[in-house]
């Protein structure tokens, strides 16, 4: 049996007040195993946006427990989670999020900024990551003259520079075309094929079709929890 | 994250909002700009003044009869005490009396006009040795002699003039052994002073003196001094010799209660402190009225940084969510504060310097020839503080408003 990176149990997440009381996660329980790639599918105002920002640490639930790497979540300060966040987590974003007026390279080297890792080796780690998503000719590049895949190349060499032991991805090709999608889901499957667990949101059948696992979610409920490969 | 790197993403975000960040430093640099010249200007002035009572040497005592003046009554009632007798000049000279006096000199002031062969100017007269000018203010004579004892005994008509007298009532000529006029009275000119400007309270080249025992009787018709100055031996021994004097006079004037003495005694150094306490409370009076600026530069600081913070949303999340703690976030935006109000105090020092330069400049010429320049270090020191400070205060609250985005949060907002 592989290592459990993730344990959740009765998550709920609520928002408002009162009267304006939302509940956007009802009771979700799951566990992800080390190197898996699931997809979490679900239409829009379902939840799976929540769902993927509590599990990658960017956000808390409202009641119920989430043990990340062996150790709940509440155990952890603020600090603590930066770092877990720095360390163990890759993130990426629908919106890309990359920093204006900033290079391909200063852009990926971000992370480590943050990182204990010394000053020497961050051109060094952040060439390495930037050579996976196969981006060596844009590194002087600053994000404006990049195309949409290139930016969520990008996006997804910082998420790997740190050499995380998971990568969360919210929506990555939700603003690309469909052939830069698919490039991406290649970059991403290989990941997956060297080890990093990879989690990830969507609408789209075809993307959720490179992951080993799909997860539905449908009014803040877990709907069905499939093995698919 | 190093402070490196914060410095740096401090800079860029700055300089990717120029004009922004322009205005914003204006409003810290007037108020740097205008507290140093504030400074440099009180400085200047506390400069000058000391410079010349120092010119006037830190022993000097003077003694005028009276009270001392608290208004401008107070000063003619000066001229007309007769309590300053030769009697208390006398007894003064007493070593056993005054020990540490060096040398007594009476004066009597001469109002009026010199004349020469129809020029006539109106110089500052005075009724004394002029001796004591050649030996305290290092004023030399240009040509011919200074008046002896026996001129005063005598009660001889001599006069030694200054150089400015001198250019005004006889040009290129000649001044010596001439006759002028002095309220009818020919007054022989046997000395003329070399030109020497300004020193303390006196114009040497305006100077007219002539023997107080001649001024007294044939031009003032008094037999009382308008004042006395004493040279004690050196700054050390001057509050022991005030003691001395006023005790002397006291019992010559036969006066029991301070109170109702009939004179006063000044020392020059004593009002060299209280004239540096009045420039010192000015400065800071008119300093803090202008950090007022600052304040309001400050403000500028904050509500730009707000502005900053919220539109960097997204910046602040993406930040947290590779990473960076709330302490890191704080940093980076706290610094950007100080880094604005830090360009805008060094700029304000710079301008600051370089404008009471130029006012300098323009005093020297045109008000106070030995007007000199300053700028004091500390004022330096203080300005980099103060702005440093303002950068902190103003940019606190918005750093740590920047800080305590939840990265979720931060990363929704559009």
């Amino acid at each position: 049996m592989a290592d459990k990176l993730i344990e959740a149990k009765n998550l709920r997440k609520v928002y408002g007040e009162a009267d304006a009381r939302t509940v956007a996660i009802d009771d979700i329980s799951l566990d992800i195993d080390k190197g898996d790639f699931v997809a979490i599918m679900g239409p829009s105002g379902s939840g799976k946006s929540t769902l993927l920002h509590i599990l990658a640490l960017l956000d808390k639930p409202t009641e119920g427990t989430y043990i990340f790497d062996g150790r709940s979540i509440d155990k952890y300060s603020e600090d603590e989670l930066a770092k877990l966040r720095n360390e163990k987590a890759g993130f990426v974003f629908q919106a890309f999020n990359l920093l204006p007026r900033t290079t391909v390279l200063e852009n990926v080297e971000l992370p480590l900024l943050y990182s204990d890792i010394k000053e020497s080796d961050w051109q060094e780690r952040a060439l390495k990551a930037i050579r996976i998503v196969n981006l060596e000719h844009r590194l002087k590049h600053e994000s404006a003259q990049l195309s949409g895949g290139e930016k969520q190349r990008v996006a997804i060499a910082r998420a790997l520079v740190n050499d995380p032991e998971i990568i969360f991805a919210d929506e990555p090709t939700g603003n690309l075309d469909t052939k830069a999608g698919k490039d991406l889901m290649e970059i991403v499957a290989n990941l997956n094929k060297e080890g990093k667990t990879i989690i990830l949101v969507t609408h789209e059948e075809e993307i959720a079709e490179y992951a080993k696992r799909i997860i539905r979610v449908r009014d803040g409920k877990l709907e069905s929890d499939t093995k698919t490969k | 994250m190093n402070i490196k790197h914060s410095f740096k993403i401090a800079y860029k975000a700055l300089k990717v909002n120029k004009t922004r960040s322009f205005l914003t430093v204006l409003g810290v640099l007037i108020g740097v700009t205008a507290i140093m010249m504030m400074v440099a200007l009180g400085s200047g002035a506390e400069n000058l003044i000391l410079d010349e009572i120092s010119g006037f040497g830190g022993e000097t005592i003077v003694v005028r009869p009276g009270k001392q003046p608290t208004g401008p009554t107070d000063i003619a009632g000066t001229l007309f005490n007769d309590s300053l007798t030769e009697r208390d000049v006398e007894l003064l000279r007493r070593k056993s009396n005054v020990p540490h006096a060096e040398k007594i000199t009476p004066f009597v002031v001469v109002p009026g006009n010199v004349s020469y062969e129809g020029d006539t100017y109106t110089p500052f007269m005075l009724g004394g040795d002029v001796n004591f000018f050649v030996d305290f203010y290092d004023a030399p004579l240009l040509e011919g002699d200074t008046f002896t004892e026996s001129d005063a005994k005598q009660l001889s008509k001599v006069a030694v003039i200054g150089d400015k007298v001198r250019q005004e009532l006889f040009g290129e000529s000649d001044a010596l052994g001439k006759d002028i006029q002095i309220k009818d009275q020919k007054f022989r000119i046997i000395g003329v002073l070399a030109k020497r400007g300004q020193v303390a309270v006196f114009d040497i080249d305006n100077l007219v003196v002539i023997p107080h025992t001649t001024a007294q009787k044939y031009i003032l018709g008094i037999d009382y001094f308008h004042e006395f100055i004493v040279m004690a031996r050196d700054v050390d021994t001057v509050d022991r010799t005030i003691v001395d004097i006023e005790a002397t006079l006291r019992g010559a004037h036969k006066i029991d209660d301070p109170e109702k003495d009939d004179f006063f005694v000044v020392s020059l150094s004593g009002a060299a402190e209280q004239i540096q306490t009045v420039i010192a409370t000015l400065t800071a009076f008119l300093s803090s009225v202008v950090a007022i600026a600052l304040v309001v530069g400050g403000v500028g600081v904050m509500n730009i940084m707000l502005v900053s913070v919220t539109e960097r949303t997204r910046e602040i999340g993406l930040r947290k969510a590779v990473g960076a703690t709330e302490k890191e976030i704080m940093q980076q935006f706290l610094l950007e504060a100080i880094l604005l109000t830090f360009i805008g105090g060094f700029v304000g020092i710079v301008l600051g310097g370089i404008l009471s330069f130029l006012v300098a400049l323009g005093l020297a010429q045109f008000v106070a020839s030995n007007w000199s320049f300053s700028f004091p270090f500390s004022a330096i020191v203080l300005g980099m503080g103060v702005t440093t400070l303002v950068g902190v205060v103003f940019g606190l609250y918005p750093a740590k408003k920047a800080a305590e985005r939840s990265p979720i949060d931060a990363l929704r907002y559009e």
